[in-house]
């Protein structure tokens, strides 16, 4: 066929009139690198969790990558610094919508940059799955695009209340909080599902976290009959004084709660090691070892493959394959749908049914983004910490 | 109980009476209400677990360094927030350039130092129940701290020209007396002052960059109780204040025992604005 300017007319209007009707166009991007965007607060206040995240991200990346990608594509981890900032974590993802145009975006790491930048991501419907655990962050109505790989502060309040009338099978229950936000609304909370469950709560307070002395509230407790004590409260501040006073007043109280009291840094801050004995912090079944030192075969083979690689002696394994599970949880997604459509990212991970991470065995669905399974929050000895793992509290098998 | 409340409410009493002092000293030669003076405070006790805990330098070393940083700060105070603003007093700018400063040393230190409280060691491994050290070495650096200053203030010449630059510094300057250099060494002595009360009341309130907002708060309250520049009347404000604090957490829970202490704060100014022990300002015409 001759090349004349008619020919060339008709052609270019044929284009033009072809991508005006919605015709498939050519499928560059589907040969290019899968693109994850990483909402990772790497410096800053509570920067630790994303730093052990991270190590998980590179890691599954890199496993990915070395054995020749998803189909061929490479995964691409784009990370941001969001330094614990909402403001930062708003103009990363906004970067990572509009500009960077990535696939899918994991994190951020913390609920305070989550509640600011869901609606946006939500806005334009980008798959999004993040480990925070703040309730009202995952509502498959209001943000579809949205799914949580921890488990939800719900989840966590489920395991303590089910330790303490279960297996440490008490009545009486004190219910301390620090005054923040979220110690304010998680201590309400668990003392409303105590009683519903019929416990007595016979003592609930909120003690500011920088409050030197922990004796009057520890006094009350006791002398209203405290048979365990549930906290909740970040501060490891507060729980170390709580553990001092424990021992200054000679009790033998338990402790139920947040995972902020198997945190290292209260080894150094309780008077004696023994003060920390009897504190049961939420934890995981895959991180936690039993009685002769075990940790359940999958965890024990990702320990295994990250050995030499990733360090494990200044974080925890929850973060880790929590971050390796984001990361292979998207390129399930992009492998299984052969897309990194939005629609087909999302309409996969709705799918999922015990899809089998190291971190949690996850199930999703379009009404329940919760993917992480209640039976596997579990209590661990807070004292126990050994390369980022707990030991089981005492009455789990 | 009593005891407990007693022990506590003196040795966090102690605390806040010693960062009322700071602010006092500061306030004294620039008429400037410095408001880094919580800051010092939790610098104190972060200084004095980065060289002890950290460092494992020996305790009188660590104090000595401990004092020696916390004066710099109190110089650089001088120079970076009250200096500029000295010319413009009446438009209170340095509410401004001191509690930014305080911000950045806060957001220095919870960046670099960790935004988790850290172990304050033993000084000296003496004593234990309400005998334990972390009750009666604040009141201790309290007790010394005020016959420091009395000695230094009644006894030296550089002392009574602190006390003639803060009755007058026109005066004293007039007298050929070097304000601007005085002002500048009271700032170094207001940085240790502050120091020292994060670092006796480190077992207490543990090396915390929280502590900085704390002790602001709280170290304020002594002044406006005892009167502005009055280091008595701070010392008698703080110690109250502590008892009255420490009893309110055993007898209303700690939530409302904030409450109680500023319902208590609010009292008191509106009976005697100038403070307990503050005198009525007067003015010639």
């Amino acid at each position: 066929m001759d090349i004349s300017r008619r020919n060339v007319l008709l052609g270019g209007a044929g284009a033009v009139g072809a991508s005006a009707l919605g015709l498939p166009r050519p499928a560059l991007a589907a040969s290019g690198p899968i693109k994850v965007g990483w909402l990772a607060a790497l410096t800053g206040p509570s920067s630790a969790p994303a730093i052990g995240f991270n190590r998980g991200v590179v890691f599954a990346a890199e496993a990915i990558n070395a054995a020749g990608g998803v189909k061929g594509r490479k995964i691409e981890v784009i990370t941001r610094d969001t330094q614990g900032d909402p403001t930062k974590a708003v103009n990363a993802t906004q970067e990572m919508i509009s500009q960077l145009k990535v696939d899918a975006v994991w994190g951020p790491t913390n609920s305070g940059e989550s509640l600011a930048v869901t609606p946006i991501m939500a806005r334009a419907k980008m798959p999004n799955i993040h480990p925070c655990v703040i309730d009202s962050l995952i509502d498959p109505k209001k943000f579809p695009n949205a799914f949580r790989l921890s488990p939800a502060n719900f989840q966590w309040d489920d395991a303590v209340r089910h330790y303490c009338l279960k297996v440490l099978k008490v009545k009486k229950v004190a219910v301390i909080g620090d005054t923040t936000g979220y110690g304010v609304a998680a201590a309400n909370a668990s003392t409303a599902a105590l009683k519903k469950d019929g416990a007595d709560v016979v003592y609930h307070a909120n003690i500011d976290a920088t409050q030197t002395d922990m004796t009057p509230d520890m006094l009350r407790a006791k002398n209203a009959g405290a048979e365990a004590i549930v906290c909740w409260s970040t501060s490891t501040g507060m729980d170390a004084r709580l553990f001092n006073t424990r021992a200054t007043m000679g009790w033998d109280v338990p402790f139920v709660g947040h995972p902020s009291m198997s945190s290292g840094e209260i080894g150094s801050l309780v008077e004696k090691p023994a003060n920390w004995d009897k504190v049961y912090a939420v934890g995981y079944r895959s991180c936690s070892y039993d009685s002769a030192g075990k940790l359940p075969a999958h965890s024990q083979e990702l320990v295994d493959k990250l050995k030499g690689k990733v360090d494990l002696k200044d974080t925890l394994l929850w973060w880790v394959a929590g971050g390796v599970d984001a990361i292979n949880l998207i390129a399930k997604a992009v492998e299984v749908t052969g897309s990194t459509e939005s629609k087909a990212i999302i309409g996969y991970w709705n799918t999922l049914t015990k899809y089998p991470g190291y971190f949690g065995t996850y199930t999703f669905s379009p009404e329940q983004h919760n993917g992480y399974p209640t039976d596997e929050v579990v209590m661990s000895a807070a004292s126990s910490a050994k390369d980022g793992t707990f030991a089981l509290a005492p009455g789990y098998s | 109980m009593l005891a407990s409340i007693i022990a506590s409410g003196l040795a966090i009493g102690a605390v806040y009476a010693l960062i009322g002092i700071t602010y006092n000293t500061m306030y004294s030669c620039s008429r400037v209400m410095s408001f880094t003076a919580g800051a010092l405070g939790m610098l104190g006790g972060v200084f004095g677990s980065l060289f002890m805990v950290r460092m494992g330098i020996h305790p009188v070393l660590a104090l000595v360094l401990m004092l020696a940083c916390c004066a710099l700060i109190g110089v650089v105070t001088e120079f970076v927030a009250v200096r500029p603003v000295l010319k413009s007093l009446d438009q209170h700018l340095y509410v401004l350039t001191t509690l930014a400063l305080a911000l950045l040393m806060q957001q220095f230190t919870a960046i670099e130092w960790s935004t988790e409280p850290q172990a304050f060691p033993k000084l000296f491994g003496i004593g234990s129940g309400i005998w334990d050290e972390k009750f009666w070495v604040p009141v201790l650096a309290c007790a010394a701290t005020i016959a420091g200053l009395e000695y230094l203030y009644r006894r030296t010449l550089v002392g009574r020209a602190f006390v003639a630059v803060a009755e007058d510094n026109f005066a004293a300057r007039a007298l050929g007396l070097p304000e601007r250099n005085l002002r500048i060494a009271s700032y170094a002595l207001a940085g240790m002052i502050g120091g020292l009360a994060g670092f006796a009341g480190g077992q207490l309130l543990l090396a915390f960059v929280a502590n900085g907002p704390l002790l602001n708060f709280y170290g304020f309250v002594p002044v406006a109780l005892g009167g502005m520049g009055n280091n008595r009347g701070a010392v008698i404000g703080g110690i109250g204040l502590g008892l009255f604090q420490q009893t309110a957490n055993f007898l209303v829970g700690g939530i409302f025992s904030s409450v109680a202490v500023f319902a208590l704060f609010i009292i008191v100014l509106l009976a005697a604005p100038q403070g307990l022990f503050g005198a009525p300002a007067a003015r010639r015409v």
